[in-house]
């Protein structure tokens, strides 16, 4: 990441904490839930739990389990002060015991363990994990550049899925082919999961040992990773030549996404945006597979957490410039089995720019 | 953040062994009075869910809580849609859609323990604070004790099962490091052959690190983006296999390999059968042709798939049953540069025998 985001990342952390009256932050992190971690001291855990000391005037100290991690992160981020030990809670609290007057928020809620919770500082939880969702929902210009700049990763990469999905591959073949290529790119990490089938299919899951067969929808959702900053895609392919069943019901969700990302603009709330989108499955007849039963959220936000925000009717976030977010209708659909299509869009002054390049279509695979 | 293949092979692993270490935990759950124990899941904190049932949360949460009697009941947060695909891949009782685990937890242990009931937690100190917050506002905060101790006292020295997806795990980091084209230059050459080869083979998770030149430093790094490469650097290749992690690490030329490797590695290789055995580590790693800069002893002790048992800067030894799946790392200083070597092996037996069958590639 260049040194001017890290240092505008940086900046905003202290003028936050400075509004909310905190000297110390303590931020959890692990390999999961990076993302509070990575904004605060850009690190991401790889292994064990990772925890941070953040004095708003002064270093940053970490702890860590492991002594590769802390010679890793030590030789990352040279300017912080990196341990290691079996009980890194135990040196927190150390740490902690030995403050004077100073203020302390502890976050994240996901992360933050339970010792380090019964303890001093315990009761900022829930408002130090907004204060660090604040800043990370509510991105710069700067941020919105790089997860704008992740999507080559994603439209490419979906190339690369379509060329490797062939007939007769297992599903884990099909990934091995793709996560080699976003290595071959520098990405260093990359969320996905996957489906192939027929109408039995109702959701997607980690790549199996499911071999493709002639006539296959293959949905995937790809999330690479550029500096720390998540961006998505998600298509559907047949292989083989699409039915026009298969044509028209995915036509339905090319019409919700562009009706989702038509209500894109600061302003909107993601509900409207999640409305937009079901309204046209409404329209269509199909408003039971809009329902938890058959599908999950309709989109949500991206950043340094490949989720974030959920676009769902009844959520009420408004959104501002910078915010970046996908919009999919991924659904369970009656006729043809389970479809996705999603694209990643950044909120402008006026209403937003679609990030992703890849076609919307139903893509035919040989 | 990366997922890769999910399976579970009742050949490898039948739902039997997976029993058998639910009824070891059972054993000394009624020794110890305990009404249930519960462990927590994410991927960063898989190892006892996975151990006991073999779910791995791909993304999102899971609990599972095990009774004295009978099949576990699991926790998990994503939808009921996924619980096909769940019930695919792992082997429980009660499958509960929760998506506040924490939540359900403290719903469920109230509708079947009585009130005075002690419940272990497995990593009670490193519970997240959102699924510990409702268990210790629903009045179990007293009753919640730490079974970690409980829970290490059977977890090894492992099955048959899990020592022979160890096999193939090192097997798989083996043919993927191998997989490293002798011309490659930069990281990214490095890393695309090692995690496209390594899931090619079957790989669940690939975490790759690279020290990119032994000239100037053994930190093994996470590479985002592109590093050139010196002319002898190491990679790392730890990695799971459906849910059992090995750590593989070589020290790497494009060249001819240097002389003072050969005896290093002849150094290492004699001394992994050593490892958990009766002399101490620090007597072991006295014996070594070149300055010992770090060496570090790995195994499954907690909630991570690895934790450091014994390093170099700590040397105290958690004592390990013999036959143990632990990995073995160690950085010399020889007189021509740094070399970088980590292995999985059997305390006390040494290294892990190939796999019957060799990964295969497609």
């Amino acid at each position: 990441m260049s040194k001017a985001l890290q240092r505008q990342r940086s900046g905003r952390l202290r003028e936050a904490m400075s509004l909310a009256g905190l000297d110390v932050l303590v931020v959890a992190g692990d390999a999961w839930r990076s993302d509070y971690f990575r904004y605060a001291i850009d690190v991401t855990p790889m292994e064990g739990l990772a925890l941070a000391v953040v004095w708003r005037d002064g270093a940053t100290q970490v702890f860590v389990e492991n002594p590769a991690e802390a010679s890793r992160i030590a030789a990352e981020q040279p300017m912080l002060e990196v341990s290691w030990g079996p009980a890194p809670m135990a040196q927190v609290e150390a740490v902690l015991a030995a403050l004077g007057p100073e203020r302390l928020g502890l976050a994240p809620s996901h992360v933050l363990p339970l010792r380090l919770a019964k303890g001093p500082g315990g009761a900022t939880i829930a408002a130090t994990t907004a204060m660090l969702d604040n800043l990370m929902v509510r991105k710069s210009a700067e941020e919105a550049d790089v997860v704008a700049r992740a999507v080559r990763l994603a439209d490419e990469g979906y190339a690369v899925f379509r060329q490797a999905a062939r007939v007769g591959r297992r599903e884990y073949e099909v990934v091995a082919d793709l996560e080699a290529w976003f290595r071959s790119q520098g990405c260093p990490e990359n969320f996905m999961i996957m489906g192939s089938g027929g109408q039995e299919v109702r959701s997607m899951h980690p790549p199996g040992e499911r071999v493709l067969q002639a006539g296959d929808l293959v949905t995937t959702e790809l999330t690479p990773c550029l500096e720390g900053y998540y961006t998505q895609i998600c298509r559907t392919l047949v292989l083989g030549q699409p039915t026009p069943l298969q044509i028209r019901s995915h036509a339905v969700y090319v019409e919700a996404m562009e009706a989702g990302i038509a209500k894109v603009k600061p302003g909107a709330t993601q509900g409207e945006v999640a409305k937009a989108l079901n309204d046209v499955f409404r329209a269509h007849g199909l408003g039971e597979y809009i329902t938890s039963a058959y599908t999950r959220v309709r989109g949500h936000g991206l950043g340094l957490y490949v989720d974030g925000p959920h676009v769902l009717e009844d959520v009420t976030l408004v959104l501002e410039a910078n915010m970046t977010l996908i919009v999919h209708p991924n659904t369970y659909h009656p006729d043809v089995g389970y479809i996705v299509l999603g694209d990643a869009v950044r909120v402008t002054e006026t209403g937003c720019e679609v990030l992703t390049r890849t076609p919307r279509e139903l893509f035919a695979c040989p | 953040m990366r997922r890769g293949f999910m399976h579970w092979s009742q050949q490898e692993l039948p739902p039997a062994a997976l029993d058998a270490r639910v009824a070891r935990l059972q054993s000394v759950m009624r020794t110890q009075g305990l009404g249930a124990v519960l462990t927590y899941a994410s991927f960063a904190q898989p190892a006892p869910l996975q151990w006991l049932c073999n779910y791995i949360p791909y993304w999102s949460e899971a609990v599972l809580v095990v009774w004295p009697e009978g099949p576990p009941t699991m926790l998990v947060a994503g939808t009921p849609r996924t619980h096909g695909w769940i019930r695919s891949v792992s082997h429980m009782g009660e499958l509960v859609a929760a998506p506040k685990p924490g939540a359900r937890a403290a719903e469920i242990l109230a509708s079947k323990l009585s009130a005075q009931a002690l419940v272990g937690v497995i990593g009670l100190d490193s519970l997240p604070w959102t699924t510990a917050e409702p268990l210790l506002a629903a009045g179990w905060g007293p009753r919640l004790v730490d079974a970690t101790a409980a829970y290490i006292s059977v977890r090894h020295p492992g099955d048959d099962a899990e020592h022979a997806m160890a096999r193939t795990a090192r097997a798989i980091a083996e043919h993927a490091i191998a997989a490293i084209p002798a011309t490659a230059r930069k990281s990214s050459e490095v890393l695309a052959a090692l995690d496209g080869a390594a899931r090619l083979a079957g790989a669940e998770e690939v975490l790759p690190r690279i020290a990119p030149d032994l000239g100037l430093s053994a930190t093994l790094l996470r590479i985002e983006g592109d590093q050139e490469l010196g002319s002898r650097y190491a990679v790392d290749c730890s990695m799971a296999y459906k849910g059992v992690w090995v750590r593989v690490v070589q020290s790497v030329t494009g060249g001819e390999q240097p002389a003072l490797w050969g005896d290093a590695k002849t150094w290492f290789d004699h001394l992994l059968p050593k490892v958990g055995g009766s002399r101490s580590m620090a007597d072991l790693v006295a014996t070594a042709p070149a300055e010992v800069t770090h060496w570090a002893l790995e195994a499954s002790i907690g909630v991570a798939p690895l934790s450091v048992v014994a390093s170099s800067n700590w040397p105290s030894e958690q004592v390990l049953p013999p036959n143990s799946l632990a990995v073995f790392s160690v950085q010399l200083a020889l007189s021509d540069g740094l070399w970088l070597r980590s292995a999985p092996l059997r305390l006390g037996a040494g290294a892990l025998a190939k796999a019957s069958a060799e990964p295969v590639t497609a």
